[in-house]
């Protein structure tokens, strides 16, 4: 389990971090967002032990981040991290080796990955010999081929196509399953929605939002409601008092309101007209994390 | 039950042991070091066997050369300049042909073809003069060594021509024997003959070391660029501590530096090998060379002083070489692209250089201070005080002062630079360098930078 209790990073007269503090369960999948430059980075670096808070503590199955327990923590890198000359072998071994790993141990889990990400004829090619998408995967498997207790993935999914998407999410619900607790940064909402069960919201290295993904949306509520009807009087519509804005599509409507009891109200103008679908429709992360970082940004 | 700090020990000493060996591993390896070898190996022989290769590729110079020679002299001079000629240089008179004449001189000229003819004559005035005639040009090494071979003969003509017989001859021509008394005490090992030599033979020894430099000078620059370019670093301080990491990168690039001087050492031995194979009077000339050297050293008691000159050296050298990875590492942490490493880099190669044409300066600067006061200095002391010690214008008290700052200076620059070298490897700031090292250690005296 990672304890992150109250840190704080200053650069100069910049607070990067500032008293943030949360936790991740083992098997835990927890979500950290934040717009560029909000100190997601500075925090992975104090939990790997590059950087040194300035006050407050970063625990990993309670004991403070040091070099007996880095070895446990696998980081994949916004930016790839990868020395490009070397062969995937040599790079993992290289990897591998930092975690404390014997060769013949590192091999055989290679194999293993290598064969999950269906790469298995690349293993002697040099890295930069290879695509994003397979250099992607390589990154991956450098971080996870000690099993983790921890794991940092930020931007996991770059460069990777759909069917390798979906390599990498059963490969991360498998680490899941083995109790590793993952940290997962992305600006692609819809992963975070799919993957965490909690999540973190920074803002200029404050925590503006923070808890479960399902009571989040829920306090957030219906906002919007998506609507396909003939010939809608639209006039009408936006006279509807809570009805924010109205905005036409092709073949639909969507209506943004102000709060769920505008809801009614306009079933009832709408049920009139020749209405194939009515739907209320709760927030979305994205929308979410606008609103919100918007809001802070005021 | 291991106890913690055991554990400590071992895995660190693992992971240090484990990149120090695949740094090395890595260097090795590169087809670049083979190219490199393989391109220093052919200029090294081709360079000892220059004679040889100039040779092979043949050229006007290698033709034979035919002289033929009218004497009308009363004293023999065809045996003095055959005697001049042979002495002179045994390349030129392997390929010369030299005879006698006494056919008429408008049937030779007639005769001439490829051919140098030579007429010596007896003159009242100057007891002789000599006349060449050939049909082309003579190219101008031959013509300098006949001229210089009958100005010889005309010297021992003129002596034989005043009655100095041959012995008292042999006897005027022995070099001057010349006793050399220095009543100073501490100047009484001082030889001018072996400072000459050293002052030409010690700058080609040290030349493999200035090169060693500038190798190891780049190996652990580009490599801890190549880390911190590529963001692995991020992973691999990660795991290991920036403090391990340097060292180790300290530790394989001295190593290799080590075995890169092995090899060029083996290329000299197989370059002087073939030398050998090869034979021929520029190889005895050599050799010789070699061993008139090495017998002045010797007379002179310069080789009882290699007891402690040769250990002095390596001490400066291998200090000097931990001197400047130090540094190369330390700016490499600091640039975040080949650019700016270049230039970073650039005054540190042009301090070597100074100290190497210092080095060289030293035997026309005879106790010139400048110098002595330079040659206690890090990074110019490596070639400047065994330099200077073998010149004998310093003591070995000197050197080992030398050597002294050096270790302290290298306990300093690790220090410090250890702190700037953690800080520098995670910054990718695109500030100027120098803004960049003094917000670091503006930051390291405030403790929140580790």
């Amino acid at each position: 389990m990672l304890k992150v209790k109250s840190v704080v990073k200053t650069f100069g007269n910049l607070v990067a971090v500032d008293h943030l503090s949360f936790q991740v369960e083992d098997g835990e999948i927890f979500g950290l967002l934040g717009e560029n430059g909000a100190g997601k980075t500075t925090t992975f670096r104090m939990i790997l032990g590059l950087l040194e808070p300035d006050s407050g503590t970063v625990l990993l199955d309670g004991k403070r981040i040091d070099y007996t327990i880095t070895d446990k923590i696998g980081y994949v890198t916004e930016e790839r991290s990868l020395l490009t000359k070397m062969t995937v072998k040599e790079q993992i071994l290289y990897y591998g080796a930092l975690k404390g790993m014997e060769e013949n141990e590192i091999l055989k889990e290679l194999d293993k990955w290598l064969k999950h990400f269906e790469i298995e004829s690349y293993k002697e090619k040099k890295i930069k010999e290879l695509s994003k998408g397979n250099q992607q995967k390589v990154q991956f498997i450098s971080a996870v081929i000690h099993h983790p207790k921890l794991l940092i993935l930020d931007e996991p999914f770059t460069g990777l196509d759909p069917i390798n998407v979906r390599m990498m999410k059963d490969a991360i619900y498998q680490l899941k399953k083995e109790k590793t607790s993952i940290i997962f940064s992305s600006h692609q909402m819809e992963y975070i929605e799919e993957f965490c069960e909690k999540l973190i919201i920074l803002v200029k290295g404050k925590k503006i939002l923070d808890g479960e993904l399902e009571e989040i949306k829920k306090s957030f509520g219906i906002k919007k409601i998506e609507i396909k009807a003939k010939d809608v009087n639209l006039s009408k519509l936006k006279e509807i008092e809570g009805v924010k804005e109205v905005v036409e599509h092709a073949t639909n409507l969507t209506v943004f309101i102000e709060r769920e009891e505008v809801v009614p109200k306009v079933f009832q103008l709408i049920k009139k007209y020749d209405v194939s679908k009515f739907e209320a429709v709760g927030s979305s992360l994205s929308d979410i994390f606008i609103e919100m970082v918007g809001k802070s940004n005021e | 039950m291991i106890s913690l700090s055991k554990w400590w020990g071992r895995v660190m000493n693992k992971k240090f042991l484990f990149l120090t060996k695949a740094s090395i591993s890595k260097k090795l390896k590169s087809k670049w070091f083979l190219g490199v070898n393989i391109f220093l190996f052919v200029l090294l022989v081709s360079l000892m066997n220059i004679d040889s290769v100039i040779s092979f590729f043949g050229g006007e110079f290698t033709e034979d050369i035919e002289m033929v020679v009218m004497d009308h002299t009363e004293f023999d001079s065809y045996s003095l300049f055959e005697n001049s000629i042979k002495e002179k240089d045994s390349d030129f008179s392997k390929k010369l042909h030299l005879s006698k004449t006494e056919e008429s001189y408008s049937k030779v000229v007639k005769e001439i073809g490829n051919r140098i003819f030579i007429v010596l004559e007896e003159d009242v005035t100057n007891y002789m003069n000599a006349k060449i005639v050939s049909d082309r040009k003579i190219d101008s090494m031959t013509y300098q060594y006949i001229t210089a071979s009958l100005q010889e003969v005309k010297y021992q003509y003129a002596l034989l021509n005043s009655s100095v017989d041959r012995t008292e001859f042999a006897k005027i021509s022995t070099p001057l024997e010349i006793e050399r008394v220095i009543l100073s005490k501490d100047k009484k090992d001082a030889d001018e003959n072996l400072e000459t030599i050293m002052g030409a033979v010690f700058p080609t020894l040290i030349l493999p070391f200035f090169m060693l430099i500038v190798f190891l000078v780049q190996m652990i620059g580009a490599e801890i660029y190549e880390e911190k370019s590529t963001r692995s670093m991020e992973i691999i301080i990660s795991n290991v501590s920036a403090k391990t990491h340097f060292l180790s990168k300290i530790v394989a690039s001295n190593c290799f530096v080590f075995v890169q001087g092995l090899i060029l050492l083996f290329d000299s031995g197989v370059a002087l090998l073939i030398k050998r194979m090869l034979g021929g009077a520029a190889t005895t000339e050599f050799t010789k060379e070699i061993s008139t050297i090495w017998t002045s050293l010797a007379t002179s008691g310069f080789t009882e002083k290699l007891v402690y000159i040769i250990p002095i050296s390596l001490g400066l050298l291998l200090l000097s070489f931990l001197t400047y990875s130090i540094t190369a590492g330390l700016l490499a942490s600091l640039t975040v692209n080949m650019e700016d490493y270049q230039q970073i880099q650039t005054p540190v190669m042009l301090i070597l250089v100074v100290a190497y044409y210092l080095a060289t300066m030293s035997s026309m600067f005879h106790g010139s201070t400048f110098i002595r006061v330079l040659s206690y200095l890090p990074y110019l002391s490596c070639l400047l005080s065994p330099s200077l010690l073998v010149l004998g214008q310093i003591t070995i008290f000197d050197s080992i002062l030398s050597i002294l700052l050096l270790l302290l200076f290298n306990y300093f620059l690790m220090k410090k630079g250890l702190k700037l070298y953690k800080s520098g490897i995670l910054n990718y700031s695109n500030e100027k360098i120098w803004v960049k090292v003094k917000k670091m250690l503006k930051k390291e005296t405030t403790k929140k930078y580790e």
